[in-house]
């Protein structure tokens, strides 16, 4: 038995294990875990002793923490391909503990109507979600560090014009590594 | 027979450190890092080098009868990044690959519980 415990907010349990309990049988499914999921504290724990690659085993805990951190099942679940990353960028960690500023920065990055979050995730061809005090990236690694300096440049004060010209400025490097390395 | 080992992945955003150690983790049997395997600075943590410094060290390891690994995979840690890089994913697959048994996988990121302040000041980094 190798288990590990996760803790997720208590609203997204209910993501978590979907219209009777589809998205966890799926998750179950495609990595070979069992989750057991306590939906009054919001405790999963995460049977990984039956995975046999050992990548996904450090995978499912991601894809879990991800779906936690705001995004739907169909984008963490992209997280088990290969060269796909998920990472977390704290707030707090720009502007301080108060929740004013925190709103604040959420705003700055979601933009009006999530035009900014929209420009982010199509100029850098990765997911980006917003929620509580957290930003999450979903992309392979060019892509996300394009999508992790954009969300940063923002949460630092930049303007959003500085941003976008930044994004665009980054393009070709992402088409030139999409057709493989060197 | 069995011979385990441990495999150290550091791996920050400039570079991917391998380390591959006996079990007590004081001995080590093999080295290899992002920058000994690729020309340009900017590829030192790309995936690619991880696998190519993932590979030279297993090859070296194996060769002094490693055949099971655990694996330590860790980030800055501290008051920098606490989540891996791009390379970690990229070394676990190419210890896979390589055909060596792999034990555990464990995160060993140093995370603080109250932490020294980040360097670069109050205005940041000006460049």
């Amino acid at each position: 038995m190798k288990t590990t415990n996760i803790r997720i907010p208590k609203d997204r349990i209910g993501v978590v294990i979907g219209d009777k309990g589809s998205t966890k049988k799926r998750i179950e499914k495609r990595t070979g875990c069992t989750m057991d999921i306590d939906s009054n504290t919001g405790e999963i724990e995460v049977d990984t002793s039956k995975i046999e690659d050992p990548l996904i085993e450090l995978k499912v805990l991601d894809v879990i923490k991800a779906i936690g951190r705001g995004f739907s099942p169909v984008k963490a679940l992209k997280i088990l391909n290969d060269d796909y990353y998920f990472e977390i960028i704290d707030i707090k960690s720009y502007v301080g503990r108060s929740s004013k500023a925190v709103k604040r920065m959420k705003g700055r990055v979601i933009g009006r109507e999530g035009r900014t979050r929209q420009l982010i995730e199509e100029l850098s061809e990765s997911f980006i979600a917003v929620y509580g005090h957290t930003v999450c990236i979903i992309g392979p690694p060019t892509e996300m560090a394009v999508a992790r300096k954009a969300v940063q440049m923002i949460l630092e004060g930049s303007e959003h014009g500085a941003v976008y010209s930044y994004l665009e400025s980054k393009r070709p490097e992402i088409k030139r590594d999409k057709l493989g390395f060197f | 027979m069995v011979k385990w080992g441990i495999a150290h992945v550091y791996a920050s955003y400039n570079n991917v450190l391998i380390t591959i150690t006996d079990v007590t983790g004081s001995e080590t049997i093999a080295k290899a890092t992002g920058g000994m395997v690729v020309r340009q600075d900017k590829d030192q943590a790309s995936p690619y080098a991880a696998m190519e410094a993932a590979k030279k060290a297993i090859d070296e390891a194996k060769e002094k009868g490693i055949t099971n690994l655990h694996v330590k995979v860790r980030a800055p840690g501290g008051s920098k990044s606490h989540s891996p890089g791009p390379g970690s994913q990229a070394a676990i697959r190419a210890f896979a690959r390589a055909g060596v048994r792999i034990g555990t996988i464990e995160d060993v990121t140093p995370i603080p519980h109250d932490t020294t302040r980040p360097k670069g000041g109050r205005r940041g980094r000006r460049v």
